[in-house]
């Protein structure tokens, strides 16, 4: 009996973990843009979807495996995202500390002219990848997981640290933190912030559509995918406080216990599993303004207090 | 001009009712249809407009309104005496969401709706009661397009009228200082959560009865129908088209859409292009005229005003 509590705890730790490397990727993308711009880029559910629809696109054309397509994936986004940012950025950025309403819905009709054109272009219909390992699984400390979810799970890993180094070791990387942290005075000190928020934009597209050709490899996928993604990486940049990459991180796995723990320890159905993480969403923008760092800070300042 | 403008509206109203005296069924369902879309924008203008609050969640009220008046007629109760309950029944689920999400201010506010309005949708396909993802069918015999037809309109012309005597009244004047400055209006003693709270509940109300019609009159409701996002989004997208905040600009805005979709349908062609058109209309405006169709206006009245006065404006300075 003990064991197999184990086992299941074991199930649900590994299982969240793995989610949480994808889920950590996709809200990355909106992160780094929020932070460096203050929008809300709605536009990224419709990049994650295309993100999918390129990896199939180069798997069925070109027979390239989703995961090696990663490297061109990347940085086609990066461009798409530098591009919409010449198209519509200077609109876009707010004039105060808060996001527009009218950011939102430009966002918004860019997603709904990705959607249509993946319509026109791939119709419909649902489609999926299948590849050699789609269906194999391996065995981690007792669990039996889908290869491809370690592979997402490495793939997420890789570019979070890619991500990391660039942020913390390069010029660029102080640039964008800067912009993020204070954009005036970051003006004042001579970073160019419309040209860090361009490449801001280029990343956190980039990011949402290595995250879509994840999702592709997990799941079937519509023109209409996505939505529900978009949610989860909303719910978890809020969670973690919208800035930092340490934050997203907490964010996710958050996010991936919760859901995985439900489906596992009760009698929730998985089709209310989504349900579930747009309540959280709900729960934390009202009571965790400012995500589980404003929490931490909380806590700290009642220990100093006393 | 205000004359002129009474006897439009007049001569409108008085053409709607009458028309089912002189029209076919197929127009008859295109102005149903219409009328549905002027009610849903205006009643959604009464938050986002006038109090400045876009909700992306509206799908909800319409959906509960549906199914409210669904679940009851299949116990036996009369289809149009369900609307009162319908309407209360969405105004507390307004209040309920409402007293946590005003807490958040703009865009986190319509993020919040999204979440409310996919997570409802989501427990109506899977929950019994609701008939889950394959729906409800209404009891058969409740059906009487004329009776549909006069509710639908009657319900419009009131839905017009409410949001003119909101906009004119002191409540409509809070709304307005609310959307214009939050913490001002605050500082001048106006309790902005209870009154956003109030346009809430009202118009959740207005579009729950919407929801009810929308189950009499097409007799089958379904999560992926009336809880739709993509109904959200309409309800958003008129008012933003015509311009928000207005009265008139939601009525353009839903004419606008709605004869859209009714000429796209038709043309097999253009029946894919649905969300290119909303997508550019949003991005288009959003870039170059965020108040719609009515700003577009303004700006040509304005034109006109320039041209045609003579330029006295440096001999009056000298």
């Amino acid at each position: 009996m003990r064991s197999t509590l184990m086992q299941q705890f074991v199930s649900v730790a590994l299982n969240s973990l793995l989610a949480a490397g994808l889920y950590a990727t996709m809200a990355y993308g909106l992160a780094v843009i929020y932070g460096v711009m203050r929008i809300i880029n709605l536009a990224h559910a419709g990049v994650m979807m295309l993100g999918a629809y390129v990896t199939y696109a180069l798997f069925t054309r070109f027979a390239i495996d989703p995961f090696l397509g990663l490297v061109i994936v990347a940085p086609l986004f990066f461009l798409f995202g530098v591009l919409l940012y010449k198209l519509f950025g200077r609109r876009m950025a707010a004039p105060g500390n808060a996001p527009s309403i009218e950011s939102l819905l430009l966002l918004f009709g860019v997603w709904l002219v990705l959607q249509n054109t993946a319509y026109v272009i791939w119709t419909g219909d649902t489609q999926s990848i299948l590849t050699s390992y789609t269906l194999k699984s391996m065995e981690i400390a007792g669990v039996r997981v889908g290869l491809p979810s370690v592979f997402v799970f490495l793939a997420s890993v890789a570019s979070l640290v890619f991500l990391n180094v660039l942020l913390k070791r390069t010029y660029l990387g102080k640039a964008i933190r800067a912009v993020t942290q204070n954009r005036d005075a970051a003006l004042l000190s001579g970073v160019n912030a419309d040209r860090i928020s361009a490449i801001a934009f280029g990343i956190g597209t980039a990011f949402a559509g290595i995250a879509g050709a994840m999702l592709s490899s997990l799941m079937a996928f519509t023109p209409d995918f996505g939505r529900s993604f978009l949610l989860k990486s909303f719910c978890i940049i809020v969670l973690g406080g919208m800035e930092s990459v340490t934050g997203v991180a907490a964010g996710a796995l958050v996010l991936a216990i919760l859901e995985n723990g439900l489906a596992a320890y009760t009698s929730v159905p998985t089709s209310l599993q989504d349900a579930v993480s747009f309540a959280l969403l709900f729960v934390a923008l009202v009571v965790l303004p400012r995500g589980l760092p404003g929490l931490l800070a909380v806590f700290e300042r009642r220990r100093a207090a006393q | 001009m205000k004359f002129v403008r009474y006897a439009f509206c007049l001569a409108s109203a008085l053409f709607v009712l009458s028309a089912p005296f002189f029209l076919e069924r197929g127009t008859l369902n295109d102005l149903w249809n219409l009328a549905l879309a002027v009610t849903l924008a205006s009643a959604w203008n009464i938050l986002g407009g006038f109090a400045g609050q876009v909700s992306l969640g509206y799908s909800a009220f319409l959906g509960i309104g549906a199914y409210t008046t669904a679940l009851l007629s299949l116990r036996g109760v009369d289809p149009f005496l369900t609307l009162p309950l319908a309407a209360v029944l969405a105004a507390l689920f307004s209040v309920a969401i409402g007293l946590p999400a005003f807490r958040l201010r703009g865009p986190y506010f319509t993020i919040a709706t999204i979440g409310v309005g996919e997570a409802v949708r989501v427990c109506a396909a899977s929950v019994s009661f609701t008939g889950g993802s394959s729906g409800l069918r209404m009891p058969a015999g409740s059906f009487d397009f004329n009776h549909n037809y006069f509710s639908m309109m009657i319900l419009a012309i009131l839905t017009i009228a409410l949001a003119a005597y909101v906009k004119k009244s002191a409540f409509g004047r809070a709304l307005a200082a609310i959307r214009q400055d939050i913490d001002a209006a605050e500082a001048l003693g106006i309790n902005s959560t209870r009154f956003k709270l109030a346009a809430h509940a009202l118009s959740a109300a207005v579009v729950a009865v919407a929801g009810s019609l929308y189950a009499i009159n097409f007799q089958y409701i379904a999560p992926g129908s009336v809880f739709d996002f993509q109904l959200s989004l309409n309800i958003v997208l008129m008012p933003i088209i015509g311009g928000v905040g207005t009265l008139v600009g939601p009525v353009l805005g839903a004419l606008i859409v709605s004869t859209l979709q009714i000429k796209l349908l038709s043309m097999p062609m253009l029946r894919d292009s649905f969300l290119f058109i909303y997508g550019g209309l949003l991005i288009f405006l959003m870039l170059f005229e965020p108040k719609g169709v009515m700003g577009i206006r303004d700006r040509v009245i304005a034109f006109f005003r320039r041209i045609a006065r003579p330029r006295t404006g440096s001999a009056d300075a000298a």
